[in-house]
This record gives C-alpha cells, structure tokens and sequence, in this order.
C-alpha cells in the first residue's frame, strides 16, 4: 500500500495532450461515454420532479415542462419510509464505529509486527471478500436463528461489520506503515506500553484514515440489498429492502415517488463519497497491490 | 504492562476481534454450507437426512446448466463491456482533460444497487419507459427472454465502468511520460505508442481489475434480482440468484447448498487466479 500511495502520485507530469487533435478526441469520447454515464442521472432526477400526470405520458418529454415538490413532501409524511431510515442510519453507523475499531486493530497488527501466519492472514483476509455472499447468506440465516439474533439490527451489523474488513484493514495496514518506526521505538524507550503508543501514537495519526475507513463501512451498509432483505423483520430493514417493499410489486409502480426516493437515499452516499475522493485511488487498488 | 507479552502475542491478541467474526460471519458458514450440500435438509423445519451425491447428481442432471450458462453470459458481458467504456474513459480523461471528470463519471458507482435497479425499471419500462419513448416502441425489455439479459448487462455495466475507469486511470497516471516521448521520438504513431507503450504498462493493473470484477460480477445479485428476479422463465437465473431462490423461496437447504459448492468450485479456481496474480 505504500507502494499504491506513491505509485498513484504522478511520477513526472508534463501537460499532456498538446496535440489538439488528442484532445479533441478525448473530448469525443467522454462525451459519448457521459451520454450514457449521466443521462440515466438526470432521467432520475428530472421524474423526481415530475407531476404523476405528466410522467405517466408517453412518450415522454425529455425536457420538463412542469416541476412539482410533492414527490418530497409525500416522503416525509411517510412513516413507513422514516422507520426504514431510522434502521438504516442505526445499522450504518454502528457499523461504521465497530468497523473503524475491529480493522484499526487488525490493520496495525499487520502493520507494526512480523510473526508467524502474518502473510497467510493477510492473504486470507483479502480472499474473503471474493467468498459468494448468497451462499453464506444461506447458513448464516440459520446460524442467527439458533443464536436467536435474527430479526433485529445485531445480525445486519455483525455481518457489514465482516465484509467491510478486508478493505478497511487494507486501507489502514496503508496508513499505519506510512507511520515511521523510530517514533514507535522512541515512546517505547520513553516507557510507554504498546497499548499506549496504539492508542496515543498510532491511531491519532492515521486519524484521516479511521475517518475514511468509517465512511467506507458506513456506505457498505447503506447500500446493501440482500442481507437487509433476509436476516431482519419487516420493521427492522433498511432502506434498500423497504423501498422495494413499498414501491415495487404493486399494480402500478408509483415511479416519480419511487426516483425522489432514490435521490434522497443517494445523497448521504454522494455526499460520503465527496469526502472520500482523495482516498479513492489508493483504497481502491489496495487489495490489487501486494501488500 | 504488557511487556510480559511477546510482540507476537501482542499481535494475535489485537486480532481477536475481526478474526472472531471472520471465523463467525465467512469461515463457519462456508464450511457449513459445504456440508449440508450432502443432507437433505429444510431451511424451515428440523432435522436432516444425509443423502450423499443425490443433490449433486440432481443439480447436474439439470438445473446447473442453464444456471451457468446465464452466470456466464452475464459475467462476460457485464465485464467486458464496463472495461472496455472504463478504458476508453481513462485513456481519455488521461490525455490532459479537467479533473473534475472524473468525479462527475463516479456517480453512477457511487448511487446505492437498488437505486440503480430502480432507476432502469422506469428506464426500461414498457408502457412509459424513456427508451421506449425514444425508440417510439412499447418493448418489454424486461419481459422477454432474449432482451433481459441484455438489459441487466447493460444496467451493471453502467454501474461498474466507472470502477473500472478509475482502476485504469490510476494506472495510466504511473506511467513514465518519458516511454511516450521516447516513442514519439522514435515516430511511433498514436495507435502504435498504445500498442507498444501503454498496453504493456497497464498489463497487471488491467488484468487485475478485469478479473476482480469478473469475480464480482460471477456472484452478483442485486441488480438481476430487482431488475428480472431471475426471469422471464429463468433467462436471468444466474448462481447467486438460483441459491437464493431456492434456499429461502423453495425452503430447499441440501439443494442450495449444493448449487452453492458446485458454483464455490468455479469461484476457487478464479480466486486462485487472482491470488496468484497478487503474488506475481
């Protein structure tokens, strides 16, 4: 990972594309790629504001000619909807601090000692992201029944907090590294236990990076489907589930209710992400990057 | 105060938690799962009968093919396709374009599953989808055998480029600048310095990212089951979706769990692909 954060830097970065005929057809293509990246993004938006008479028209009109809140307005008197966005923000966040706790451990372990199975461990975690999720689910559903935690929040949180490790603990086995020896070395002739230098050392450097880390695990749980649809009662699912629930399978799907849901359960994730850009790069190819 | 731990005791000792739940949440399961390929065994009621090979020999008198081939179709399409747009992306974005792009391209991976499903439902809708009001047809896409996987092709694909594009784009911002110039110097054309230049350089970041999202895509849920639920008449009906339906629709454990081994089997073999393309 040290070796993704300097490699993501660019090494010499003299302007490129001074032809302009390179650049004109770099141009060409990000404006066909963006037609078909941005324009389902702006349908989703555009029937979020659209009358229920106008966007049950067809063909429909690729410009709107009226706009309308209501869509809005009818998801905040939803009690239905803001109960699943009660669960959705309890399992998220508990998830995120658990996360943040259980991979900054492991991620300094893997960082700041050398012992036997380090390597293998390490290579283990990686690989368990790779394991069907489906699958697990089948068996896990019958482990949380016989240790009567299904239903409730513990199984969604327990489960997230698993499958978020393998990237969290790559992530900060990165930053943890990037934090030199000899300042461990120093609090260590100074008297201070190895708790104490993890905890007033290590992790008030990586700071940032618990941070990241948090968001990571948060948008994990924010977005996943299949767990939430299966491991909890109807009143325990988050969103994901609960707008699938309320919306599809009826007769008539309530489609600009449907995408002004959408928009709203986006905007933590978007907003997460804007945060989280810098640190995209480096997380992202960290599991492709030996370690 | 804990000097009387070696560092390695140390080391094992922060590792308990996040093991405990690996060994809980992915090691326990998984062999379990394993295991009850061979039992009859309901998902609801009691009790379980070993069986042998019976789910197995099942599976593969049957079900598994139809299975695969629709795993396969929909890997391979919902792979290549992402990586060739995500390429052509980078490559683009590459050549000195504003970096703002590419925040404006994460978008559609940024957006949870379901929204995206959600969102080429209505696209794709029959009566007053935006496809079909430009196309100034009413298609089904969805409802037709031949038209839904090409459609939840599309619909992941449009979810996973963006991956891709920055996979690729972190690798093409490695490459020495001097190895282009030196080309051009030489007179190697833009299509020759691609060839000879780029393609080399991005050779393991690309294969990687390819098989990553081969991988992914080979146990991918979400989008088919919103977008088809595995149909029309199990046109869609890929491993994750056929294990899910079967354990937890046709309360059928021993065959799911079979399906499951049969489809771990595959995934083991691509796995140590990428564990070897890790090492290399």
């Amino acid at each position: 990972m040290t070796a993704t954060l300097s490699r993501s830097v660019p090494i010499t970065r003299a302007p490129r594309g001074r032809r302009p005929r390179s650049r004109a057809a770099a141009w060409a293509a990000v404006a066909v790629i963006g037609l078909f990246g941005l324009a389902p993004i702006y349908w989703l938006v555009v029937t979020a504001f659209t009358p229920d008479e106008r966007a049950f028209t067809f063909p429909p009109s690729l410009v709107p000619t009226e706009l309308t809140f209501d869509h809005f307005t009818k998801l905040a008197d939803n009690e239905k909807l803001f109960g699943y966005l009660v669960n959705s923000v309890v399992v998220s966040v508990v998830t995120a601090f658990l996360s943040v706790v259980v991979s900054a451990y492991m991620a300094y372990a893997f960082s700041k000692f050398r012992y036997r199975g380090r390597k293998s461990l390490m290579h283990l975690v990686l690989a368990s992201q790779l394991f069907p999720q489906a699958l697990l689910l089948v068996t896990l559903y019958a482990v949380f029944s016989a240790s009567g935690l299904l239903g409730g929040y513990t199984s969604l949180i327990l489960s997230f907090t698993t499958f978020t490790l393998p990237l969290c603990v790559w992530m900060l086995k990165g930053i943890f590294d990037t934090v030199p020896s000899t300042l461990m070395e120093a609090a260590a002739i100074d008297g201070a236990s190895r708790w104490r230098t993890l905890h007033r050392i290590a992790l008030p450097l990586a700071a940032p990076g618990l941070v990241a880390a948090g968001l990571f695990a948060f948008v994990r749980a924010w977005n996943d489907f299949i767990f939430a649809l299966t491991l909890t009662d109807p009143d325990r699912q988050t969103l994901p589930p609960g707008l699938v629930h309320t919306y599809l399978g009826e007769f008539q799907t309530a489609w600009p209710d449907l995408m002004a849901a959408s928009f709203v359960v986006s905007l933590p994730v978007i907003a997460a992400f804007m945060f989280l850009q810098r640190y995209l790069v480096g997380g992202l190819t960290a599991g492709a990057v030996k370690g | 105060m804990n000097r009387r731990l070696t560092d390695g005791q140390f080391a094992w000792l922060l590792m308990v938690p996040g093991l405990a739940l690996f060994l809980a949440i992915i090691a326990y399961p998984l062999v379990s799962a394993l295991v009850t390929g061979f039992f009859e065994q309901s998902l609801v009621l009691p009790g379980r009968a070993f069986v042998g090979l019976d789910n197995f020999a099942d599976l593969l008198g049957g079900d598994f093919w139809p299975v695969l081939r629709n795993t396969l179709v929909f890997t391979l399409g919902a792979t290549i396709a992402p990586f060739v747009i995500g390429y052509a992306l980078a490559l683009a974005l590459d050549a000195g374009l504003p970096g703002w792009l590419r925040g404006v391209f994460l978008f559609p991976w940024v957006i949870p599953g379901v929204v995206v499903s959600f969102l080429w439902l209505w696209i794709f809708n029959a009566n007053y989808g935006v496809l079909n009001g430009l196309l100034g047809t009413h298609v089904s896409w969805l409802g037709a055998p031949a038209t839904a996987m090409i459609a939840v092709i599309v619909t992941k694909t449009w979810a996973s480029f963006p991956w891709m594009m920055v996979m690729l784009l972190a690798g093409l911002q490695t490459m020495p600048k001097e190895l282009h110039e030196a080309a051009s110097v030489d007179g190697a054309g833009a299509i020759r310095r691609f060839r000879s230049v780029t393609v080399p350089h991005m050779r393991a970041i690309a294969g990687i990212a390819f098989l990553l999202e081969f991988i992914w895509n080979f146990q991918h849920f979400d989008t088919i089951y919103v977008l088809t639920g595995g149909g029309p008449a199990g046109a869609t009906k890929t491993f994750a979706v056929a294990v899910y339906d079967t354990a937890f629709k046709g309360f059928d454990l021993g065959h799911a769990t079979a399906l499951g081994g049969l489809w771990m089997l595959l995934l083991l073999v691509l796995m140590a692909f990428y564990l070897r393309k890790e090492n290399a």
